[in-house]
């Protein structure tokens, strides 16, 4: 009901007075005071003493209160003058010198954190090896001594030097010889150094000897050819190769160098050209070489003598030795088809054999001198000067030390005590010399039986040289200043004699100027730019074999008589530990094996079917007798295309004085070893028996077959002739993609990557240098066998098995074979493929993996909560979760766990804590430097321009980064390749890498 | 509801003599207003030990890491997914007894609906907390919410289905409280009424002022129609949801189109044998007799034998697709699943789910209070293989075959599983203490027309056909809560 009724608020309004109409026409009724305020006046008005005092009062109580909150302590220290080179955030690159290849090390803000290959040096090529990945972390190693040692106590370098002189002086007085024991010195200023330390000490000899020796190939080439040297092998000549048991992309003399000339022959560019060169590898154990191989031949320690002399026969003609092979009828038919192919490539041929026996060597250089293959694909003029140990002159520097007459020996780079066979021999003969000195960086097993400890530098904080072959010679310079009271051991050798000139640096540099700067045409400040001189190469000279076939087949029948037993054991490098002196690399250790996928561990390889009928199983712990009666327990792994009767067991491992990550990693396989025939061999034979026990290795795959899936798609290389497509075509024709959603456009970059599965070899520095750029922690044995390394890219190894000339690749039917003998063996470099249609995005709740505008998967770690659901989704598993807070947890000791070593860590990746998922980054931080790099120099980025860490490290060259939307680009050349194909492309998850189908030049017999 | 008679030839959801709402009131209140016995001690103390135990692997899951779990590189999810679906779908029959049977005015349901809704909070709370254990930095969970972008945290993926699961989940949570609490007043008021101190002011408070008068009553019907109305498409929606988490994805082995269904069946299964687990023993231990009868276990194994087989229908169907498919992935996911390194797995999920419970078709075995209870925990060890099968077998060799692995579960996974189910006993334990296990109201509803002794009475007053009354008599047969000497009476 609507109401008429009328209220008034008083008499005035009742009235309406004209005052009161007047008032309230606004709506309010009294004025506001809006232009007093803002008028002059009201903003002058003059504080009153109260008010303020009153603000005072407030805003110092505010002020102190708010002072009383502690302020986050930051302990970054400016620099107090700026050293000219060094800007913050802008690294630094330095050349030095690693195992003979020219390198840069990358420092920041003062420290080396990365090292790369120095792409115009001659030895290795852009790429590297994983251990030259890896080294920078041997700078922070924590294991190392701090400073010197005298009889078990740290002391100064002014003690010490005062009594090792006296001792010297002492020793020579007294008449007694003196010995400098080292591995292989190619550095011509440290030669230069020991040869004065000789002049001052004339009682002196400096013997070398490698741990794992080529004495053998020197020999035999001294006896064939009068030149006692390790020749440099041209693999990128060579059409057919046949190697008997050398891993020559892997450990066998320089495997970086003949990785860069083997795979010239066999990549994109040569397939382009219709030529791929053809590999054979007779081999006991499976190497990485032999995984490499077009056709892979399993033949016995025992056999192997007999056939590299039933080639001989083949190739020559000749009737030496026995015919057949053992009863390797296999060996005996292939032996004959790579002869025929050899001899069709005369002069494009080469054999190698990773035998250190001289006869075995005198034959393989009869064999291609017969091929021609001398000033062809074997260059004896040009040596490589990277192993020149003598086995013969150790063994008599034990006798020596034995019979009491030596006086002093130095220890540099070497650790017999370890590495010789009959480590008891020699340090129950060490323990007679009075003055025992090494050089080590840590009290290893060799330093441990020592009275002085002088502890050398790392090579990052060195001076120094290095001389890998014939007229190429490379600078070590220092990246960092000596973190620990560290000297070189030139240094002390320099100092110990008295030498006129006690600076090393200066040494070095007088000898460079004198001796082979002026050659080169180059001064100083040159060389430090560029890191090497060449002087060019030595004209070849005709050689004629004159070696003592008959006498060398008599010794090869002895021989492999002696180890025609039940059971013969094959020992060999690892591609990662190498000799030993990586075992303390926590990279390295985390490194899986190429072949068996295996870390933290050796092993006792043995062929599936031998297991079986020796009633042993995979991971069982068997124990393994030698000839010579030395015992070791080892795990089983059962390797296909291990030749059946054989063990194979890696050198290198039980370190027992290594370090923190490296002590009692493995067995130590050295002792099997022995003297035959006047050098070391690494063979025995042996009996095992079941402990009873088991222990699982720590794979980083345990399942080996690819299921016939298109993951992997091979080719022969006689299809590929005939049509480039072949093997790649699974799913007929062109692979269209579908989308439901309006197409991104992708203006700018499109960052892609290309990997030719015929180019890689699968050594893995791809692996370390990933780890190394990006900071991914080193997660341990315990971890790796749960399935839990961290790697961001991995190799993956597919073994696949031929029967009747059919391809087996399924578990279920492999299961079912007789014979596991010819294996084919493929690797797949995986990482993430940064899918454009990427099934880990959609799935994450709170957007922490998102697709960025020029075509990759980022990954922002401070957003992600940690469901997992990417990984789950991802088809490529690519995706790594931090199950721990790897740097804070002492389990993790290793590598980021260490205030010290966390000094390698790169500034620009971040590190990233548990709970958290992570993976390949496509090297976002280099992407980002290079961009902002062409923008301060105002032009477009270059191809090339930006290289990711795994491509860099990547002699093979397999990896090719790039941006596609750029038509001249590399990347997008290597992706128009008639072998491309995307893995699991059918999902339409439209992956940003691309694979090129793996080729074998097999031939069928 | 109805107080008409109800026609004889239905059986009686209410056994027993003499009963009255009094004696309602003090059968159902006899565990809330007593001390409790020993055997409730006896299991409050195994439940209270396991959920330390879970309280204990909890803590050192977030302190260390989820790397004390037995998960790796290919096998993100395992026993933390596994149980989470698990419990998700135990809840599903407590929802579903309470909304969709009150839809379709199943009287049957006013005797258990109570508990399966307690049942149904207590599992979806276990689940809640393995969404929170398995992220890898549980301290930011709520990132997951849409939060305003000023709170600190950033928008959501709306396209993610685990975002979808947060809504599902928490919807789920707070309707199924909602409804319970809301069937709880009258019940609580009752307490309050009979209750004095500070247990009355307690329950004062809990019951939100209900007098029990005509408007109360009318809005309470209201309100409980209006939220089963509510509630019904949930029952649906969750487990859809939960399910997308794997139908979406690309996993041979998840990315399927069956799975809404199939999940929700299998939801519903899991979670009536859990009714089945819990009230044979509560219905025994409480003296429940009367209130849960033969009759609420026959039907509710029925129930089981119908989702089963549906369930198992739906095993067959994938396997059919994933051959006929021609994937060779999808293919292969199945064929492991089958005869790869956990066939043990698929096969006693198949012998759990899909065998068992046709035991049910024979009478003889779905009447028996001992058979029903072993084969509920026979099918929740089944479900639980179901979503473990699912999960870890697909997960563990998918498309890359050099990332296959195998997954085993550690001391912490197992723990913290079988800690959950005793938070979970811990939480239904005290459930049953405090609040009436039955839901009295509801049953004093259907008293007069549904119980035993209306029955009685209208057969005694001869106003039921003898051939009718006699096929009543019969049907009582099965039951272990009437006395047969009394009908020879009649």
């Amino acid at each position: 009901m609507e109401s008429n009724k009328k209220y008034w608020k008083g008499l005035d309004e009742l009235q309406r007075t004209p005052e009161f109409a007047e008032k309230n026409k606004n709506e309010f009724a009294e004025e506001l005071p809006l232009e007093e305020v803002l008028s002059e006046s009201g903003l002058n008005t003059v504080t009153p003493r109260r008010d303020f005092l009153k603000t005072l009062g407030f805003g110092l109580g505010a002020v102190s209160l708010a002072a009383c909150q502690t302020a986050p302590v930051h302990k970054s220290i400016p620099y107090l003058i700026k050293p000219e080179e060094v800007t913050p955030g802008v690294p630094n690159y330095y050349v030095s010198s690693y195992n003979g290849q020219s390198i840069l090390v990358k420092t920041r803000e003062g420290r080396p954190i990365k090292v790369e290959g120095n792409g115009t040096g001659l030895f290795g090529n852009h790429g590297t090896d994983a251990t030259a990945q890896a080294s920078v972390l041997d700078l922070y190693d924590v294991s190392k001594l701090k400073s010197p040692k005298l009889n078990g106590a740290e002391t100064s370098w002014k003690e010490l030097d005062a009594f090792v002189k006296g001792e010297l002086n002492k020793v020579q007085a007294s008449g007694k010889k003196i010995r400098i024991v080292s591995s292989t010195v190619t550095s011509p200023s440290a030669k230069s150094v020991i040869a004065e330390f000789i002049s001052q000490y004339p009682n002196t000899t400096h013997v070398q000897a490698d741990a794992v020796s080529y004495s053998g190939i020197i020999q035999a080439n001294g006896s064939s050819f009068g030149k006692a040297v390790l020749p440099r092998y041209r693999f990128d000549r060579a059409d057919v190769i046949v190697s008997f048991g050398a891993d020559f992309l892997g450990t066998w003399i320089a495997g970086e160098e003949f990785t860069k000339q083997y795979v010239s022959n066999r990549n994109a560019q040569s397939l382009k050209k219709g030529k791929m060169s053809r590999h054979i590898q007779f081999e006991a154990g499976m190497s990485m070489t032999g995984t490499n191989a077009d056709s892979r031949i399993a033949v016995k320690p025992s056999e192997m003598g007999l056939a590299v002399l039933a080639l001989y026969n083949a190739v020559t003609g000749s009737q030496t030795g026995g015919a057949q092979i053992g009863n390797n009828t296999a060996a005996d038919k292939a032996v004959k088809l790579a002869a025929k192919e050899l001899q069709n490539a005369r002069g494009r041929a080469l054999v190698v054999a990773g035998s250190n026996d001289v006869a075995i060597q005198t034959v393989v250089n009869a064999i291609n001198a017969a091929l021609g293959s001398y000033g062809a694909t074997i260059d004896l003029d040009n040596p490589f000067y990277t192993y020149s140990g003598n086995d013969a002159s150790f063994n008599a520097f034990v006798d020596e030390m034995g019979r009491g007459e030596v006086g002093a020996v130095f220890f540099l780079n070497t650790n017999p005590a370890y590495t010789y066979f009959n480590s008891k021999a020699f340090s129950d003969a060490l323990a007679k010399v009075p003055l025992k000195v090494s050089f080590a960086d840590r009290e290893d097993e060799t330093a441990s039986l020592c009275n002085v400890i002088a502890t050398n530098a790392n090579y990052l904080e060195s001076w120094g040289d290095e001389n890998a072959f014939e007229g190429y010679y490379t600078l070590i310079q220092p990246a960092i200043n000596p973190v620990f009271s560290t000297r070189q051991a030139e240094q002390s050798l320099l100092i110990w004699s008295d030498n006129a000139q006690k600076n090393y640096y200066q040494y070095v540099k007088a000898y460079w100027e004198k001796n082979l700067l002026p050659a080169a045409g180059k001064t100083w400040k040159q060389l430090l730019q560029e890191g090497f001189v060449y002087t060019g190469e030595k004209p070849a000279t005709a050689y004629t074999f004159g070696g003592n076939v008959a006498a060398a087949s008599q010794a090869i029948a002895t021989q492999s008589k002696a180890l025609a037993k039940d059971i013969e054991v094959q020992l060999y490098e690892s591609v990662a530990i190498r000799d030993g002196r990586h075992a303390n690399n926590a990279f390295l250790q985390e490194l899986p094996d190429p072949v068996s996928k295996v870390t933290w561990d050796n092993y006792a390889a043995v062929a599936p079917k031998f297991a079986e009928e020796q009633g042993i199983e995979e991971f069982d712990l068997i124990e393994i007798k030698g000839a010579n009666g030395y015992t070791v327990v080892l795990p089983v792994l059962l390797q296909p295309g291990q030749a059946k009767g054989t063990i194979s067991i890696a050198v290198g491992y039980g370190r027992t004085k290594t370090g923190k990550a490296g002590n009692g990693v493995g067995k130590n396989a050295y002792p099997f070893a022995s003297v035959v025939n006047g050098t070391v061999q690494f063979l025995t034979t042996a009996t095992i028996s079941k402990t009873g026990g088991k222990m699982e290795l720590a794979q980083t795959q345990t399942h080996h077959s690819y299921e016939g899936r298109t993951v992997i798609r091979e080719a022969s290389f006689k299809n590929y002739l005939k049509d480039p497509h072949t093997g790649n075509d699974k799913h007929q024709g062109e692979h269209k993609t579908y989308d439901l959603w309006p197409e991104h456009k992708q203006i700018g970059h499109s960052w892609v990557m290309a990997i030719d599965l015929n180019a890689c070899t699968g050594c893995g520095s791809c692996v370390v240098a990933c780890n190394v750029e990006n900071n991914i922690p080193v997660v341990g044995k315990d971890e790796v066998r749960r399935r839990r390394e961290m790697h961001w890219i991995r190799i993956d190894r597919y073994y696949s098995f031929n029967e009747g000339g059919k391809s087996v690749t399924e578990e279920k039917e492999i299961e079912k074979l007789d014979n596991f003998d010819d294996v084919s063996v493929v690797h797949q470099p995986m990482l993430c493929q940064h899918c454009d249609h990427a099934p880990c995005e959609t799935v994450c709740p709170v957007i922490a993996t998102m697709h960025s505008s020029d075509g990759l998967n980022h990954m922002a770690y401070n957003r992600c909560v940690g469901t997992r659901y990417c990984a789950n989704n991802c088809p490529y598993k690519v995706r790594r979760f931090n199950w721990f807070n790897y740097w804070n947890d002492s389990r993790f000791d290793n590598y980021l766990n260490n205030e010290f070593s966390q000094l390698l860590l790169n500034p620009d990746v971040t590190t990233r804590s548990r709970g958290v998922m992570e993976k390949c980054t496509m090297c976002i931080q280099r992407i980002q430097g290079g961009r902002l790099q062409a923008k301060l120099e105002k032009r477009p980025l270059k191809d090339g321009e930006i290289q990711m860490a795994c491509q860099q490290a990547c002699t093979a060259g397999a990896i090719i980064f790039g941006d596609f939307n750029d038509p001249n680009s590399e990347v997008r050349k290597a992706l128009g390749d008639e072998r491309t194909y995307y893995v699991l492309q059918e999902l339409n998850v439209q992956p940003g890498i691309g694979y090129q189908t793996k080729v074998r030049n097999t031939v069928e017999a | 509801m109805s107080a008409h008679n109800e026609s004889i030839l239905r059986e009686p959801l209410i056994t027993g003599e003499n009963i009255t709402y009094s004696k309602i009131t003090n059968d159902v209140l006899v565990p809330v207003e007593n001390k409790p016995n020993k055997a409730w001690w006896i299991g409050f103390g195994i439940a209270v030990a396991f959920a330390l135990t879970w309280v204990v692997t909890i803590s050192y899951t977030f302190w260390v890491g989820l790397g004390t779990w037995g998960l790796n590189k290919t096998v993100g999810w395992a026993w933390d997914i596994t149980g989470f679906v698990w419990w998700v779908g135990i809840g599903h029959a407590g929802t579903l007894i309470s909304a969709v049977l009150l839809l379709f005015r199943q009287n049957w349901r006013n005797s258990i609906n109570r508990s399966a809704e307690a049942m149904t909070i207590f599992a979806v709370i276990c689940a809640a907390t393995y969404i929170f254990a398995h992220m890898g930095r549980p301290w930011l969970a709520y990132w997951v919410f849409p939060l305003p972008n000023q709170f600190g945290s950033l928008w959501v993926n709306f396209n993610s289905p685990l975002v979808w699961d947060v809504f599902a989940i928490s919807t789920y949570f707070s309707v199924s409280l909602v409804f319970w609490y809301t069937g709880l007043l009258p019940d609580i008021a009752t307490i309050r009424d009979r209750a004095t101190g500070a247990r009355r002011r307690i329950y004062s408070i809990l019951s939100f002022g209900w007098a029990g008068s005509v408007k109360n009553w009318q809005r309470f019907e209201a309100v409980s129609l209006i939220l089963a109305g509510v509630s019904t498409p949930l029952v649906l929606s969750v487990h859809t949801i939960v399910s997308f988490d794997f139908a979406t994805s690309l996993e041979p082995g998840w990315h399927t189109t069956i799975f809404p269904p199939y999940f929700v069946a299998g939801a519903i299964f899991s979670g009536f044998a859990m009714v089945q687990t819990l009230l044979l023993i509560a219905r025994k231990v409480m003296k429940w007799e009367n209130y849960i009868t033969m009759f609420h276990i026959e039907s509710m194994n029925k129930v089981i034998i119908v989702t089963g087989s549906i369930v198992g229908v739906a095993y067959l169907t994938e396997l059919f697709i994933a051959w006929y498919s021609g994937v060779e992935y999808e293919q292969y996911a199945f064929l492991n699943r089958i005869s790869g390194p956990y066939w043990w797995a698929y096969w006693s999920m198949m012998t759990c789910n899909v065998i068992s419970p046709q035991l049910f078709w024979f009478k003889k075995i779905r009447t028996s209070i001992w058979a029903s209870w072993v084969l509920s925990i026979v099918v929740n060890i089944g479900m639980w293989f179901e979503r473990f099968v699912i999960i870890v077998t697909s997960l563990h060799r998918d498309f890359i075959p050099s990332s296959w692995v195998m997954f085993y579960p550690t001391v912490v996974d197992v723990l913290l599983f079988v800690g959950s189910i005793g938070v979970f006993f811990t939480l239904f334990l005290l459930f049953l203490r405090v609040l009436p296990g039955i839901a009295m109201a509801e049953v004093k509803l259907i008293l007069k027309s549904s119980s035993d002794q209306a029955k009685q009475k209208l057969i005694r007053e001869g106003k039921v056909d003898p051939e009718q009354a006699e096929f009543y008599k019969n049907s009582l047969e099965k039951y272990d809560s009437v006395s047969k000497t009394e009908y020879a009476n009649i």
